[in-house]
């Protein structure tokens, strides 16, 4: 089985995030980057897929600047063959959802594949559009929120279990279609030496968006991006006794909390 | 009769009118044992096992330098019993025996001496007067000795048997056969002393006391005619012989062959700086192997294998095992047995006809393979690395490294590891800390406490390494926090690295991933030596060993100290003064950490400091020192559930409300941690508490 799985790499969740200067985006440097968590998920599917399968190859596609190939060798010692990576720091820069779909969609329009697989949403912006725009673009149907794929034996469809409030649904799908990982879809593998070592000789074929023939504009703009406030620090009530506290408690949700 | 008449004729009425060619024939039966005992260990397969040593390519330490100082040792341990006396019921039978046989051994060959080489070649009959009665008194004590130990262990093995002992059958075949030689030797010398010095008007008659072994084993016989003791002596005499030259014999198919396999390995124990060396990785592994850590039995060192002819199957490693004894699937006795069986069933496959050896390929071993088949996945992991084993062995075996070897294949070759530390990895290798705290909060327990920064104040006589748990966790924030304040009270002249810092990689080895281990290792010494660091100070046993040990393999080069060193000598100087009472302490214990107490010996300073607290009554826990028992979070253990059998921390903590202990002191993060969940698991957070001294310390200095 062939796939294609796109990747995206974003700040650690646990990573201190800093607004820049024009309030439009993060501070990049000082960041500890990772591959976005749901595509981590993805990759995997891929690789037992393809496992499972007996045969094929998972190609990862990924936008972003130099240091996008962390996280495409991280997915390559998991396992996956050959990587594309548009490295185009102008484009990616200001690049929204639909810009983005639109490089990875002409990366991999020529490529062969039975499946392409993304992280629900990425882990930083969480705008989740981008599969969908890709399935878009390509012509292929998406299946967001995934959580079982069984895929039949001539891989011309698919049987995906996907997650709805309070259940879930199974539907059918033909193949080849753009399929979108959700937590609970499998358990990534940690990466073996062996993997390691092996990633570091496997193919990365690096592009620009304009090899790719692509020039669209961005059809969003980030206007401001501002971190939550810092959270208050909690007040102690003070009281004699359980009855005075009780009161105290209670005028202070009233009066200056607002909540009763 | 010679000379001063004080003396016995050696065999008397063995060597009668009508049998002299005895001499000849007890020599010829002692060879022809000697011979069969050759055969026994070549058809019992020794020869084949040391074939399989020499095809094992595993590194391995020196164990053939110093060789003055590894006799010295050797024979020290040996003749001296240092180790096997640990354990002292099964120390003294052992010394009975042990010095007994050499007694009596050397007994014989005085005999020997004196009728077949000094009486025939210089006529001269040296066995007599006072050097005969020194020798009668000593070889009967001996027999005497031998027979008390033996009579021990068969009461130990049968009676009261511990349930870490696992008899078979050569254990009573062995012990029933010393009890017999001792008691036909006896009976021989009774049967004898009856027909001769014990008859009226023998010369001999006066000094039958310095015989008084036999005297006793003399007294059945008292009725007897001279004509029948001599008739049973001599047949009693003939069964002593074949019993003996039987047990020579037998050490070729039994457990006996630690008679010489256990000295030579004491000759050859480990004798680095490091107690407990796990195989070196030269980071140029990472480059060119193909295959990391072990699962075939080929890839361990000579020396591991060896290992396996020096167990006698003693037990002290499993009485000491805080995995067996919390009802895991560990007994490292049986990790050196099962892998003796796995060389033993391998070297069928590998030596061929004609007795050559060769690495096999894979596809031709089709028995059971070392992981999953000799060790169990389960044994493998339980594992605390709190070398326990290491230390009771009276073999100087290694026996828990073998397991990290283990752990190094399933970790780096197959990611198999229990699931809940792929997050650990994850964590180390994006956060620098297994906690998965963000990275640039590593220094936010130091807010507002003029902890000096290394990139502030540039060099500093020793660098503070905090490590992950004083830096993330918040239970150890507070020890962190305690031991700034004292550091800084006594004006001492250190700093700590703050974001610079990164984990140390103690559990990432101990889990067997050698690369992450590798990774955070060499990014530590890049900023240590950035800084010139000679000294460091860690808050942490694990981080200390780690640094101290594991960095130098890698070229990190240092003087590092664990706190409590430091704060006992600010104490005994006078920079730091304890004068506050702490109120409420009660009765204390200190919990030795393994990586501080038999990792690196550190057993006092955490004793004289809480001794310097004057506040509460410090007594001792049932497991303490050498043989203290572990928390359950060395070995990576702390990231693992603890699924099989009970809990380590709870046993501990349970040792600790046996000895009516109120207030459990520690001196590691992560003992700190474990302990604490025990009281609480146990349900004792209203009467004891678990603290770390330097918490206590900073109390006593009125820091708080």
């Amino acid at each position: 089985m062939n796939t294609v799985v796109c990747l995206k790499q974003v700040p650690d969740t646990e990573t201190l995030i800093k607004i820049n200067a024009e309030g439009t985006g993060i501070v990049t440097e000082g960041v500890k980057w990772v591959m976005s968590p749901y595509d981590e998920f993805a990759v995997e599917e891929a690789l037992r897929q393809k496992e499972k399968a007996g045969a094929g190859s998972v190609t990862l596609v990924s936008l972003g600047p130099d240091r996008v190939i962390e996280a495409i060798r991280t997915a390559l010692a998991m396992g996956a063959d050959t990587a594309v990576h548009v490295n185009d720091p102008a484009f990616a820069a200001k690049a929204d959802p639909y810009a983005t779909a639109t490089v990875l969609a002409a990366a991999i329009k020529d490529a062969t594949y039975d499946a392409i697989f993304c992280g629900k949403q990425a882990m930083d912006d969480d705008a989740g559009q981008v599969a969908s725009i890709l399935g878009e673009l390509l012509g292929l149907p998406v299946v967001t929120m995934v959580t079982k794929l069984e895929v039949s034996a001539d891989k011309k469809t698919a049987t995906v279990t996907r997650e709805v409030e309070g259940g879930q649904a199974i539907i059918d799908v033909p193949l080849p279609a753009v399929l979108t990982a959700q937590k609970g879809l499998n358990e990534p593998r940690y990466a073996s030496l062996p993997g390691i070592m092996k990633a570091k000789k496997k193919p990365v074929t690096v592009k620009t968006a304009a090899d790719l023939g692509v020039s669209v504009e961005p059809m969003t703009i980030i206007k401001s991006m501002t971190l939550p406030p810092a959270r208050q620090a909690g007040k102690k009530i003070e009281g004699d006794d359980s009855d005075a506290k009780a009161v105290a408690l209670a005028k202070a949700l009233h009066e200056e909390a607002k909540l009763i | 009769m010679h000379g001063s008449g004080i003396t016995r004729e050696i065999f008397w009425n063995v060597k009668g009118e009508g049998f002299p060619v005895v001499e000849p024939l007890t020599y010829i039966l002692a060879l022809t044992a000697i011979l069969f005992l050759v055969r026994g260990l070549i058809k019992a397969g020794l020869l084949d096992r040391i074939k399989m040593m020499m095809l094992a390519t595993g590194s391995d330490v020196s164990r053939f330098d110093n060789i003055v100082e590894r006799l010295k040792y050797a024979l020290i341990d040996v003749f001296g019993h240092k180790k096997i006396l640990r354990e002292p019921y099964q120390g003294i039978a052992h010394l009975f025996i042990f010095w007994g046989f050499i007694v009596l051994f050397a007994g014989a060959g005085l005999d020997f001496l004196q009728v077949d080489i000094i009486e025939p070649i210089f006529h001269k009959h040296f066995m007599q007067g006072g050097l005969y009665l020194g020798y009668s008194i000593i070889t009967d004590l001996a027999g005497i000795l031998v027979l008390i130990g033996v009579i021990m262990m068969l009461l130990r093995r049968y009676r009261n048997m511990p349930k870490w002992l696992d008899n078979k059958p050569e254990d009573m075949i062995i012990l029933w056969l010393i009890l017999a030689i001792v008691i036909t030797g006896f009976l021989v010398e009774g049967l004898r002393m009856q027909a001769t010095e014990l008859q009226p008007g023998d010369p001999m008659h006066k000094y039958a006391w310095a015989s008084f072994g036999g005297l006793i084993f003399a007294l059945p016989f008292t009725a007897m005619s001279v004509g029948a003791l001599k008739a049973t002596h001599l047949f009693v005499w003939w069964v002593h012989l074949f019993i003996v030259l039987g047990f020579f014999v037998y050490i070729a198919y039994s457990k006996l062959l630690h008679i010489f396999m256990t000295p030579i390995n004491i000759f050859m124990r480990n004798t680095t700086a490091n107690p407990a060396p796990i195989k070196a990785m030269p980071p140029s592994m990472f480059e060119n192997a193909e295959t990391f850590g072990i699962h075939k039995l080929e890839e361990y060192s000579w020396k591991d294998l060896f290992d396996t002819e020096a167990c006698m199957r003693c037990g002290r490693c499993v009485a000491v095992c805080p995995a067996f004894n919390t009802d895991k699937p560990l007994l490292p006795r049986d990790v050196i047995q099962n892998l003796r069986t796995h060389l033993e069933a391998k070297s069928k496959f590998a030596i061929d006809k004609d007795g050559k050896a060769r690495i096999l390929p894979d596809e031709e071993y089709t028995g059971p393979a070392l992981i999953g088949g000799a060790i169990e996945k389960d044994t493998i992991w339980s594992c605390t690395t709190c070398m326990a084993c290491v230390e009771a062995c009276p073999a100087y075996i290694s026996q828990f490294p073998k397991l990290i070897d283990l752990r190094r294949y399933l970790a780096m070759m197959e990611s198999d590891f229990p699931e809940e530390v792929q997050v650990v990895f994850k964590g180390m290798e994006n956060n620098s800390n297994p906690w998965s705290i963000g990275a640039h909060s590593r220094a936010d327990w130091a807010k507002e406490l003029n902890v000096p920064l290394m990139s502030q104040k540039g060099s500093a006589e020793y660098l503070f390494y905090v490590g992950c748990a004083g830096a993330f966790d918040d239970l150890n924030k507070k020890v962190a926090v305690a031991l700034a304040k004292i550091f800084n009270a006594a004006g001492l002249d250190y700093a700590i690295l703050g974001t610079e810092e990164g984990c140390c990689g103690d559990s990432a080895k101990k889990i067997g991933n050698e690369y992450v281990f590798q990774t955070l290792a060499t990014t530590n010494i890049g900023v240590f030596d950035g800084y010139n660091v000679k000294k460091i100070i860690t808050m942490c046993p694990h981080g200390y060993n780690t640094i101290k040990y594991d960095y130098k393999e890698l070229g990190g080069n240092y003087e590092v100290y664990h706190y409590t060193e430091i704060l006992d000598e600010l104490i005994k100087s006078g920079k730091l003064t304890l004068k506050t009472p702490i109120e409420g302490l009660g009765t204390m214990a200190y919990h030795d950490s393994c990586y501080l107490g038999r990792y690196n010996k550190v057993y006092d300073q955490p004793r004289n400091i809480l001794g310097a607290l004057n506040s509460g009554t410090l007594v001792e826990m049932a497991s303490n020192h050498e043989k203290s028992f572990c928390c359950g979070a060395g070995g990576g253990r702390m990231w693992m559930e603890e699924n099989l059998g009970t809990r380590i921390n709870q046993k501990r903590t349970k040792e600790a409300i046996d000895a009516g202990v109120k207030t459990i002191c520690t001196a590691c993060p992560f003992c700190y941690t474990m302990l604490t969940d025990g009281i609480k698991e146990l349900e004792k957070g209203e009467s004891m508490q678990a603290v770390d001294i330097a918490q206590l310390v900073a109390k006593a200095a009125g820091l708080e």
